[in-house]
């Protein structure tokens, strides 16, 4: 029993100490990813092209992120940030062709 | 001779991409005349019904008792009661405020801004030390819908003065109307020109000529009269963009370029719509 112990406390502590810098890596991430579609975001809106769905998908995030689920949170960030890239893409190749559909 | 030339060039190709307010105004009639050959033109400031027999006709028993008409009376209770500072609406505007719908939004040359009918009535509430009204429904639609209605009959008159503050402002109104945006990807254009008079599922879709003309409106969605900026906020959401600020300076150009295209074309507001 003894013997047990002496094997199974430090796997325990060596988990959870495992466990923890995972956490601390999501919680990184999150806080990397938001901050990246936090940026996007200014720049589509900048161009007068957000869309109505991408600060959902960050306050989505962000309740993620509170609740520890730092997956789900990236993975929203993420998504918010995709929806940023689109529409500035959106808005760089309008500014270039809105003009063709104005009646002549 | 070269530098002429090139000045020559440059005019031509000046010419071709850069129309004026009236050139634009006028392509777009000749856009919808050859869209709907058979259509006179002026019926597009009833939005929808211009298009639609079976709408139409109930639209206009409808109109024997019209649900704009509470707003209306209210609108002429509040445009009619003094400030505490005993000055009204009417010392605010030309005319005391009566029949003058059709000149708005103006370009203001002072501030370089564009005032649109309910900009005008918040401001002449703060500047006698009221508090502003929210903008979108309720009281102030009830006051525009008074003036709009001492309005009826004239023509719209927006005026984009030689100011190169007013023109840019009435270019980026342009800009908007033709840009798409949103997850769904639609400009204005898409369902207001390209769309005129089609269905969208159950709904035949205006066109863009006359849809300044009979604001503000009592639309059965919303249950209640509404602004124009109120249209258009749930325009972006349709399409999922984000809207803009009630009066932001991008609605206001917008309304500005969109007015304009409505220029010479009678005043019926307010109106019902579904």
């Amino acid at each position: 029993m003894k013997h047990k112990l002496s094997v199974l406390v430090p796997a325990l502590l060596a988990g959870l100490m495992l466990h923890a810098s995972a956490m601390a890596a999501d919680a990184a991430e999150y806080k990397e990813t938001l901050a990246r579609a936090q940026e996007t975001l200014r720049d589509a809106e900048s161009k007068v092209q957000l869309w109505s769905t991408s600060e959902i998908l960050l306050l989505d995030a962000e309740a993620a992120a509170a609740s520890g689920d730092f997956e789900l949170a990236v993975a929203l960030a993420n998504e918010a940030r995709l929806h940023g890239e689109l529409a500035v893409a959106t808005a760089e190749r309008e500014k270039k062709t809105w003009q063709k559909h104005v009646p002549k | 001779m070269k530098r002429f030339l090139i000045a020559c060039f440059l005019l031509v190709l000046a010419a071709n991409v850069y129309a004026t307010p009236e050139q634009d105004r006028l392509a777009l009639r000749e856009f919808f005349a050859q869209r709907f050959p058979d259509l006179d033109l002026n019926e597009m400031i009833n939005g929808l019904y211009a298009f639609d027999e079976g709408a139409r006709e109930q639209w206009l028993e409808m109109e024997d008792f019209p649900p704009y008409e509470i707003a209306i009376e209210e609108g002429e209770g509040l445009f009619n009661t003094p400030f505490a500072n005993g000055k009204s609406y009417a010392d605010c505007f030309e005319n005391g405020g009566i029949g003058i719908k059709q000149n708005y939004p103006r370009f203001d040359t002072e501030s370089g801004e564009i005032i649109t009918l309910e900009y005008a009535i918040n401001q002449c509430r703060t500047d006698n030390g009221e508090e502003p009204l929210p903008w979108l429904t309720g009281p102030l639609a009830a006051i525009s819908a008074y003036m709009a209605y001492t309005s009826r009959g004239n023509l719209m008159s927006v005026v984009i003065p030689d100011d190169p503050r007013a023109v840019a402002a009435y270019e980026s109104g342009k800009e908007y109307y033709y840009t798409r945006r949103g997850q769904l990807e639609f400009a204005c254009e898409n369902c207001h020109m390209q769309s005129a008079g089609n269905l969208l599922r159950a709904d035949r879709l205006s066109g863009m000529l006359g849809q300044a003309t009979h604001w503000p409106v009592y639309r059965s969605k919303w249950g209640e009269i509404g602004t124009l900026e109120n249209r258009f906020m749930e325009c972006n959401l349709q399409v999922r963009a984000k809207p803009y600020e009630a009066q932001s300076r991008v609605y206001r150009e917008l309304e500005y370029f969109l007015s304009y295209m409505s220029n010479g074309m009678e005043m019926n507001g307010p109106a019902s719509r579904r």
